[in-house]
């Protein structure tokens, strides 16, 4: 289907079945709330089909354009009927999937991601690798029976549902660095792991710490080949900036829209709220162009590093706007929507973090975009 | 145009800004068929040509067809009058048959006539206008290679060309908008490729500065700067509004200063000295800056405008 064919059709759809989509919860929204939800609204999208658009066929795709996916989440977003972090993870994993695992694994597991029957997660930092991810330890070593995992991650968002993980092992020795990783899909209900949730200043428990004791995981389980996990880790980068920002722009965008809706006249600086319009706009400009190339068969590199850089300054500078055009509801609002707005102002402290540190994107740009040599 | 197609105007609009000086880069540009580009394909023409001025420091008189085209005036004459510094406001008002100007034109000498869009009771018109009656004066100011003339005066109208609703005026305000962001964009370009070289030259304990990563990040931030700006002035002209051509102004003014600033840092003692071509830059983007509305101005109103609607538009759709 194309672009101009999908938009009406899955807009008069949505428009038809908002009530079906909307979240049912009342009172304070919890991690299990989100998690719910959007295994309700994936059931219902994917049985229409809008979910499999923009997937190829051999992962139960119905085929076209990734616009098709971007155009979905952005109206879904616009319609406040899921969350960005929780609904584009499988923007990351299913390309992930389809690029490095065996066929049949692919066609079995991508579905269960898409129609919401499974969560899944990503296996990458570890306690003493945040931004140097080549430097990670959680090992895996060759046996009869298959790979067997020893090691810590952490961070790992929505571990606690997760049925799979995509994780990174390290199979070289110490000093392989990037050379010696490799990427295997685990079963989260295989004996051995353990996870454990912990909380974050936003009140949601999204992320855990995972521990693997001696966890076999099958060898047909492995992601590409044997010691070039650096390869799947460096695939799934671009995927991360691409489509899922496109999500995060009209996230942002409604969250300003209702901000500019909500707040009283005379509590905002009309400068102050025109400046952090234009670095929304930029951010959306640029993120569209991403999405285009990547329509039209470009190639996502390192450029991306720019699209990751604008999305956490335009997404702090919208929350630092909403706690001050909505300072009553951030600073001592106990309802249920103030907790909301502070859950996300909050949240948003940590956009220069996660993903890559704003430090790291610099760094990518000064080498790469500038080519100003190695900064080691 | 076509990959080479582009690959070969640019060089020779490059040429023509190089090659050329004052007057004869206008009639350079003319010969090249700057003009005609611009009819055919606006976004392009204009997009390369101002780029490059800023770029090259260099100065032309095109943004006066770029505002006539605008306007739909067939048969430009003369320069075209701009607000005066830091102001969107008609250059010029009606009082009775005569007509007071109050504006800058991009001449290298004083036009025989100018093109003038003025006020008349709630109706924009715009007219040809005789400048004997006008006082002209070249400007120096902080930039004085910009080629800008200060126009005064009252004088009588010599022909009516234009006759119509406010709207008109705005779409000439926003496509000297998106024209002066490229230029703003170019002498950016030329900015961060200055610092960039002085960066990787320059040797300091013992080692290129552009080793440390307080100027990498420095000039990553400067480039940053340039990319979000410029992916707005895009996204701007597929829009086509006003509204979205005056944002990408405002912001490309700002994200210029932003560069600017990082520059110079690099560039330090450097790029301080006269004899360095930094400060050209630096003293184009000020100016440029202020041309169809400051920066400041200009968020204020957008954000004003916000918080009076109660919503953010729906721009750039995929």
């Amino acid at each position: 289907m194309e672009l101009e064919e999908f938009k009406p059709a899955l807009d008069a759809w949505l428009d038809e079945n908002t009530a079906l989509l909307t979240p049912s919860h009342t009172g304070i929204l919890t991690m299990e709330d989100e998690v719910s939800h959007m295994a309700h609204v994936r059931r219902h999208l994917f049985d229409a089909g809008w979910t499999r658009y923009g997937w190829p066929e051999r992962v139960g795709g119905l085929g076209g354009s990734g616009l098709l996916r971007a155009y979905l989440g952005e109206s879904l977003m616009r319609r406040d009927l899921a969350e960005p972090g929780i609904y584009s993870m499988p923007e990351v994993m299913a390309p992930t999937m389809i690029d490095f695992a065996r066929a049949d694994v692919a066609l079995e597991m991508v579905p269960r991601l898409l129609r919401g029957d499974e969560v899944w997660c990503q296996g990458f930092s570890e306690p003493s690798t945040g931004s140097n991810l080549g430097s990670l330890s959680c090992r895996a070593e060759r046996t009869e029976e298959g790979w067997r995992v020893n090691g810590q991650k952490v961070w790992t968002s929505f571990a606690q549902y997760a049925a799979r993980c995509v994780l990174l092992t390290r199979t070289g020795d110490q000093a392989s660095a990037h050379r010696g990783i490799t990427a295997l899909f685990v079963d989260m209900d295989t004996p051995g792991i353990t996870v454990r949730p912990f909380e974050t200043m936003h009140g949601l428990d999204e992320f855990s710490e995972v521990f693997f004791d001696n966890v076999l995981v099958p060898f047909d389980r492995t992601l590409g080949e044997e010691n070039k996990g650096w390869a799947v880790a460096m695939d799934l980068l671009p995927y991360e900036r691409s489509t899922s920002l496109w999500h995060k722009a009209a996230f942002l965008h409604r969250r300003f829209d209702t901000l500019l809706k909500e707040v009283e006249p005379g509590a905002l600086d009309p400068r102050r709220v025109g400046e952090v319009a234009q670095l929304l706009f930029a951010f959306r400009s640029r993120s569209r162009a991403t999405q285009l190339r990547l329509a039209s068969g470009g190639h996502l590199g390192a450029e991306t590093s720019v699209d990751k850089v604008l999305v956490a300054t335009a997404e702090q500078a919208v929350f630092d706007l909403v706690a001050e055009g909505l300072a009553t509801q951030v600073t001592t609002g106990d309802d249920p929507i103030s907790h909301r707005w502070r859950s996300e102002f909050l949240y948003s402290r940590a956009a220069t973090i996660y993903g890559g540190t704003a430090e790291i994107q610099r760094n990518i740009i000064a080498r790469r975009l500038l080519d100003l040599g190695s900064d080691r | 145009m076509d990959a080479d197609d582009l690959e070969l105007f640019s060089r020779s609009v490059r040429h023509a800004l190089l090659e050329h000086e004052g007057a004869a880069i206008d009639g350079a540009l003319n010969d090249l068929g700057w003009a005609e580009a611009l009819e055919e394909e606006p976004q392009t023409a204009t997009q390369v040509l101002f780029e490059l001025l800023g770029r090259e420091s260099a100065t032309s008189s095109s943004l006066d067809l770029v505002l006539s085209r605008a306007g739909g005036l067939t048969s430009p004459m003369g320069s075209f009058v701009l607000p005066p510094i830091g102001s969107t406001e008609l250059p010029g008002d009606a009082d009775g048959a005569t007509i007071l100007v109050r504006g800058l034109v991009r001449a290298h000498q004083e036009p025989a006539k100018v093109t003038v869009c003025f006020q008349a009771g709630s109706r924009v018109l715009a007219g040809y206008l005789a400048t004997e009656h006008l006082t002209f004066r070249a400007v120096h100011g902080l930039d004085p290679t910009l080629g800008l003339m200060e126009v005064e005066g009252s004088a009588p109208m010599t022909k009516l060309i234009i006759d119509v609703e406010e709207p008109w005026w705005t779409s000439i305000v926003a496509a000297g908008s998106l024209a002066v962001s490229h230029e703003l964009l170019g002498a950016s370009r030329a900015m961060l490729e200055l610092a960039r070289t002085h960066a990787l030259e320059r040797v300091q304990f013992g080692q290129s500065i552009s080793n440390f990563q307080a100027v990498r990040h420095r000039l990553a931030e400067a480039y940053l700067a340039i990319e979000s700006a410029e992916a707005l002035v895009i996204a701007a002209w597929e829009d086509g509004s006003a509204f979205s051509a005056s944002m990408a102004k405002a912001f490309t003014g700002r994200q210029a200063r932003v560069a600017a600033a990082h520059c110079q840092q690099v560039l330090a003692g450097m790029g301080f000295t006269a004899e360095h071509p930094y400060h050209h830059f630096l003293r184009r983007v000020v100016v440029l800056e202020q041309l169809f509305g400051g920066s400041s101005t200009l968020t204020t109103s957008l954000g004003a405008e916000l918080l009076a609607s109660r919503s953010l538009p729906a721009l750039f759709p995929l």
